[in-house]
Order: structure tokens, then sequence, then C-alpha cells
């Protein structure tokens, strides 16, 4: 896969905010490059968000080279797009807009997280222990890399934007299609094939809402497109509205609580309940990054709209959303190498000062530790030791 | 590598630690997580047994050549009086304050014996020496 997030060294400024704030150490900048390893990056916002020159940047995919490829354009938009709107009118207007943008279908998929939704905490309950919800690749990434004890806690389920495009695939299997896919977060973008390069994916592109919002903005539809959005997907998609169902399902906003929380699980700390869903956003996914409004001012629109999600719920096959993750263990290497190897690290980190200052270009002294050891830099890059 | 960290008689804010650095430490080493999972559980109960039952103690956490893990837990007493007794599921002595922050269900040593490969405990009043190992 392609690095997700890139950077415009033009007018980056070499300062180390972004290599401070990367929560997984993912982060490096070496001679004047910023390097964002791909391995370790989970494609959250953080590094985006910290930057004070606005270099790093999420690649798009531009419609006027990609539209005309194919016979029939489908469009999947988000239901935390919802959060964006005064009224559900105005949503349906924008869905027309949307269209126009030159797309021959515009399809919601939040019947599917509705499903998804309640068969979750239904099986949860039926099954021991707690279960993880796997509704967002940006913690998916992060049980994945950071805490492999729990990855079997992971629901095996499907994205619902993937379902949903599968069963499009399905319905219009005669025809040249390509789907599209309108994305309200980083690590949505990087479940497409492109611009990123995720070959297994059945969605074909992914752009961001705030790419298309300025054509939106001009175009403006009168009509409004007949879409109706399922009641449960829209409570799968903001926390606040989650949890609230019963006492044994809980809900964690934010990387930083995601991570106090899965450190307590490890520890066997946390009984009596069922299902954990975390997002890595405040106020779950309505919290995107490339959703324009407020997400404490998007929940207070939706709770208004609520009522106007009138779609029913859908019945999924287990075949259809059921997904077997396996952790990939096949580039670890054997307990002697490890050994050999963390002892290197550990006799060089104790030469360093591990004040984790980042003026070497490496988020922490064990990081320059480690790549020392990889001899991809050299112990001179420590600024304290050379002072 | 070896590291060890002091633990003290009811400090409930910093109970938790030692196991997290421990932890955080072997994720870096890169351990199987099955085997992370026990020595995570059992680390985690001894340290809290610590903070709850003991008069302060040392943790000494070490990972020999061979990638097994040792962890000794040893406090200055008072000692278990019938250790028989606590390994016994459900059986504890935990106070009142410490019940009130969810410790306390008398599952602790047992649950470590069966997470340990081996479990070796000895006490007396002059305090308790607990080794555990995990492969």
């Amino acid at each position: 896969m392609k690095p997700v997030i890139q950077c415009l060294d033009s007018k980056c400024h070499h300062c180390i905010k972004c290599l401070q704030a990367c929560p997984m150490d993912a982060i490096s900048i070496v001679n004047q490059k910023v390097n964002i390893d791909e391995n370790k990056c989970i494609h959250c916002d953080v590094c985006i968000k910290e930057c004070p020159s606005r270099v790093l940047k999420v690649k798009n995919v531009h419609l006027r080279e990609t539209l005309h490829l194919h016979e029939y354009n489908v469009v999947l938009i988000p239901t935390s797009l919802l959060s964006d709107f005064k009224s559900y009118e105005e949503f349906q207007k924008t869905c027309q807009t949307i269209k126009d943008l030159g797309f021959d279908e515009v399809v919601q998929y939040s019947d599917i997280e509705g499903y998804l939704y309640k068969k979750a905490i239904e099986e949860s309950q039926k099954n021991d222990g707690i279960w993880l919800t796997s509704f967002c690749p940006t913690i998916n990434l992060l049980i994945e890399k950071k805490y492999p004890t729990l990855y079997d806690r992971l629901l095996p389920y499907d994205y619902p934007v993937e379902i949903a495009a599968k069963k499009i695939r399905e319905r219009l299997k005669n025809k040249d299609i390509s789907i599209y896919s309108l994305c309200e977060c980083v690590g949505k973008m990087s479940l497409a094939k492109e611009p990123f390069g995720n070959t297994e994916s059945a969605i074909d592109y992914a752009i961001s809402i705030s790419h298309v919002f300025p054509k939106i903005n001009k175009l403006n539809s009168d009509k409004k497109y007949p879409i109706d959005i399922n009641k449960y997907g829209v409570k799968s998609n903001v926390a606040d509205l989650f949890g609230n169902r019963s006492l044994s399902v809980i809900t964690i906003e934010g990387l930083n609580q995601s991570k106090n929380i899965l450190d307590l699980i490890e520890f066997d700390r946390i009984q009596h309940l069922d299902l954990i869903s975390m997002y890595a956003c405040y106020q779950g996914c309505i919290g995107g990054y490339f959703l324009w409004n407020n997400p404490f001012e998007g929940c207070y629109n939706i709770e208004g709209m609520v009522n106007d999600c009138t779609c029913e719920t859908i019945s999924l096959k287990e075949e259809e959303y059921h997904l077997d993750r396996k952790l990939n263990t096949s580039d670890m290497k054997t307990m002697k190498e490890r050994m050999v190897w963390f002892q290197k690290v550990n006799e060089i980190l104790d030469m360093l000062p591990q004040y984790d200052c980042g003026a070497c270009g490496f988020a922490n002294c064990r990081s320059l530790a480690q790549n020392i050891v990889e001899e991809q830099a050299s112990i001179d890059s420590c600024r304290v030791i050379k002072r | 590598m070896i590291k060890t960290y002091d633990v003290i008689k009811d400090n409930y804010d910093d109970a938790g630690y030692a196991s997290r650095d421990i932890k955080l430490t072997l994720k870096m080493f890169g351990i199987d997580p099955k085997v992370l999972k026990r020595i995570s559980i059992a680390c985690y109960e001894a340290e809290i047994n610590l903070v709850i039952h003991s008069n302060g103690g040392i943790i000494t956490f070490e990972l020999d050549d061979d990638g097994i893990t040792h962890l000794s837990f040893d406090d200055t007493g008072p000692g278990i009086p019938n250790i028989e007794m606590a390994l016994t599921p459900g059986y504890s002595t935990a106070s009142t304050k410490a019940r009130e922050f969810g410790f306390g269900a008398g599952m602790g040593l047992d649950n470590m014996k069966t997470c340990a490969t081996t479990f070796n405990i000895k006490s007396s009043s002059e305090g308790t020496h607990l080794k555990m190992s995990f492969q």
C-alpha cells in the first residue's frame, strides 16, 4: 500500500511537531525530509492537525480524470454526513447535488451499519467475554499493531462501506461500473483501491468530503434526492447515541481514551461488559476530519433528525458480512534473532540521553536506537551527545 | 535484561505502573501475543496484591537470553498466614477500601498460578516471595 499521509516538502519547516504528536512513532525526519512509515501508521489525523505549516495532506482522486472511465458511476455517502445539516430536506438536496457532480446513483449504507450495530450488541451478549467493535479502521489498526493480544476479541465483521460496495457490484453485475466512496475521515480513505492501492477492496475510488465541498457549494440543487437513512445506522455513527441502550455496552471516544481502555482489558481489569465500541474521533464518526461541522453541534443536529430516518433495517447473510481476521506474523523473526536485536537496541539506548527530545529527527531515543541498529542512522544524529 | 520497580503500600494512584512498563517492554521486544496476555494478567494481579496487602516491596523483571520472562515479587511483610487458603478461588482478605476500587475479588493467586508456567510462593511474617516464569 502507498503512504496515505504525504508531506509536500516545499513548505515544511522541519519543526518536529508531527513526530512528537504521532501516537505510533511512525514519523521520522531524515535529511530534512519527512518520512511516514506505512507499516506503523494507523491513518489517524493527529499529525495533519498538528502541522503548523499545513504540509501534511491526504491524496485525493480527481473526478474529472476518473468519471469518464466507466459507464455507470455509483457514490456511497457516509451516514455521518447527516450531522452537517440542520434539516433532513437540506441533506436530501445535497445528495442530489452530489449526484449532479457526475454520478449516476447515490447510495447510503446506514441500513447495513444498523444491522451490524444490532448484531454486534446481540452477539456480544450471547458470547462470553468482552468484544470490541470494528467500524473504525484506525482503531482496528491500533489494535493490530499495538494490542495484538486483543486481536481475536475484535468482532469478525467487515466494514459496512465494503459490504455496501459488494452488494452494488452484485446488483449491477452486467454493467461497467465504478464505485466511489465519499469519506469523512482519513482511515476510511485508506480502505479503497485508489488512491492508495488497497487492491482487495470492492471500492474503486475514495474522495474526501472536503475535496468535493467547493463544487457542492457551487452547484447547490433545489431538487431532493429520494434517500432514506436508517435510525440504527445513525446511532452507530454517533458515540453519544451508541451506548445508551444497555449498561453492558459502552463507547469510548478518542485515541488516548481507547488506548487506556485497551491497556486495562489486557490486564483483564474490565469485567461485566459485553461490548466496547471505540472511535478514534471525538463524538464518533461525526468527528471525522473531513466534515466541516463541529461534532458537538453535529450531534445536536442529528438528534433533531433521528425521527426523519425511516429506512427499514435489512437483514444480511453471514457470508456477506463475516470477515476472517488473521494477525500477520509472517515477518516475525525467531526468538534468538529478536533477542540479539533487542539487546543491541538496549545497549545503544543506554548510551543515549533518553530525553526523547526528538531533535535527531526520530520520535524518541528508542526509535533512534532501533534505527542505529538497522544502520539507518548514526549515533552522531543525537544533538545532545554532540554538544 | 533486568528491571526493578518499587511498589509502595496503599498507593492506588500508581498501582499498575510497573505492569504497564513491563508490558510495553515486552511488546517492543516482540513477544508472542498469547504469552504476553498471560504475563500481563499475572503481573498486574501480583502488583495490585503488593499494593493492597503488603507493606510494600520490589518487583524484578528479567528477560533471559532464551526469551523466557521471569517475574519476582518480594515484599517486607506481613506475610500470608495460610497460602493454601489464599490459593482458593474466591477467598479474599482485601479491605473495604480496596474493594471500593474494584479490587479484591479473591481470584488473584489462583489466576496467577493458571497464567504462569512455573509458580513458586514462599511466605513468612518477614515477607512474601513470589516467583513466576512464562514461556
